[in-house]
């Protein structure tokens, strides 16, 4: 599996800036785990400067609301604290962080299901052209509010795979499944997408 | 006719790859080609949707937050240090004790309660015996102590009278193999 490679140094500046996919493996992460198994609360706060802005995007996508997004990103890195001394190296940080944070999300929107709900597993055709009332930011908000209305595995496989632009196989890696059933979700995921859209402009 | 191309193959298309075979199948197919289009259009409607951007100052509140929580709880790998060699100290009795046990153990089976004069209580009101039952289904794996599973699992579970009431228990046994 490829691993993403992430960006240098780990600082404050990093906060505001996207992961570098690109970048080289990087020594002072992986010196920041370390620290982070001696229980070095410093070294994890690096990590947490470099990586809150995608765990909290990521948790945003999942319950669209900023206040559980906080919520679940704040959990997220809990956890991470408490098991890093678990964390082998046999993926990436990030991959295992994600693991850390989709499984939060869940476990959330299951506590939460009465009150959300979700869609069939496939939508009937839309009416042509509804598509094109949709405009700006009252779009995008339409567009969340549709991905939160997915199936769950099918929610997971978008966010992950078109929203942090993970590989196929970090995907499958993150929600245990296998490279084939990524890429057939992330197709139902996007069909019904478009579907669930275009039934609202009905 | 040759087989319609399968979904995960699909969705490759619809971002712009996938297996030469499985794009001039699509070309060809109206089925494959319309559910190629479909993905694509919700790709594009998908990519629309930005996550609103919190204020600059929100990320360093998360940091810090984040921080203020970790520093609230003991590490994961340092909660209860001090249990390692007591978990292995306990679980070694426990194997002497057993062990010593096995090896004087009456062939009838022993009474339900005993002698009034016996400096061990009866089984029913001996909560150790239940600990020592949990010691010997726990994971043997001592190597694992530092993880927090398996014995140190179990003896962080107990209450402080239950740990008490396992070392009474255990010293007693101890000084009674010995005599």
């Amino acid at each position: 599996m490829s691993s993403p490679a992430l960006a240098l140094p780990l600082g404050l500046a990093a906060a505001a800036a996207p992961p570098d996919r690109g970048a080289p493996p990087r020594e002072a992460e992986r010196e920041a785990i370390e620290a982070c198994r001696r229980g070095e609360r410093e070294a994890f706060d690096r990590l947490v400067v470099r990586y809150q802005r995608d765990v909290y995007r990521l948790c945003y996508r999942y319950v669209n609301d900023h206040e559980d997004a906080n919520d679940l990103a704040q959990e997220a890195f809990l956890k991470a604290w408490r098991a890093i001394s678990r964390f082998r190296g046999e993926s990436s940080f990030s991959t295992w962080l994600y693991r850390i944070a989709v499984n939060a999300c869940l476990n959330f929107r299951a506590q939460r299901r009465p009150t959300t709900q979700e869609l069939p597993e496939t939508l009937a055709d839309p009416v042509p052209g509804a598509l094109a009332r949709a405009e700006g930011d009252d779009e995008a908000r339409r567009v969340r509010a549709a991905v939160a209305r997915l199936p769950e595995k099918q929610r997971a496989t978008l966010i992950l795979k078109v929203y942090h632009e993970l590989t196929h196989e970090e995907v499958a890696e993150i929600l245990g499944s296998t490279v084939g059933t990524v890429k057939a979700n992330l197709f139902h995921a996007l069909g019904n997408l478009r579907r669930l859209l275009s039934a609202e402009g009905r | 006719m040759t087989r319609h191309v399968p979904d995960e193959s699909l969705a490759d298309l619809a971002e712009g790859g996938g297996a030469e075979a499985d794009r001039a199948h699509a070309a060809g197919c109206g089925r494959c080609a319309a559910r190629v289009d479909e993905a694509r259009a919700g790709l594009a409607l998908a990519r629309r949707a930005d996550v609103p951007e919190p204020s600059p100052l929100y990320w360093e509140a998360m940091r810090r937050n984040v921080g203020r929580r970790i520093a609230e709880e003991p590490h994961g790998a340092q909660r209860w240090p001090w249990l390692v060699p007591v978990a292995s100290a306990v679980v070694a009795v426990a194997v002497v004790v057993f062990t010593t046990g096995r090896t004087h153990a009456p062939t009838a089976p022993p009474p339900r309660t005993l002698p009034a004069w016996s400096a061990l209580p009866a089984a029913a009101d001996d909560v150790s015996l239940e600990v020592l039952e949990g010691l010997a289904v726990a994971d043997p794996e001592l190597e694992k102590l530092d993880e927090g599973r398996g014995v140190t699992a179990f003896i962080a579970d107990l209450s402080d009278e239950d740990y008490r009431a396992l070392a009474d228990s255990l010293r007693r046994a101890g000084q009674g193999g010995e005599s």
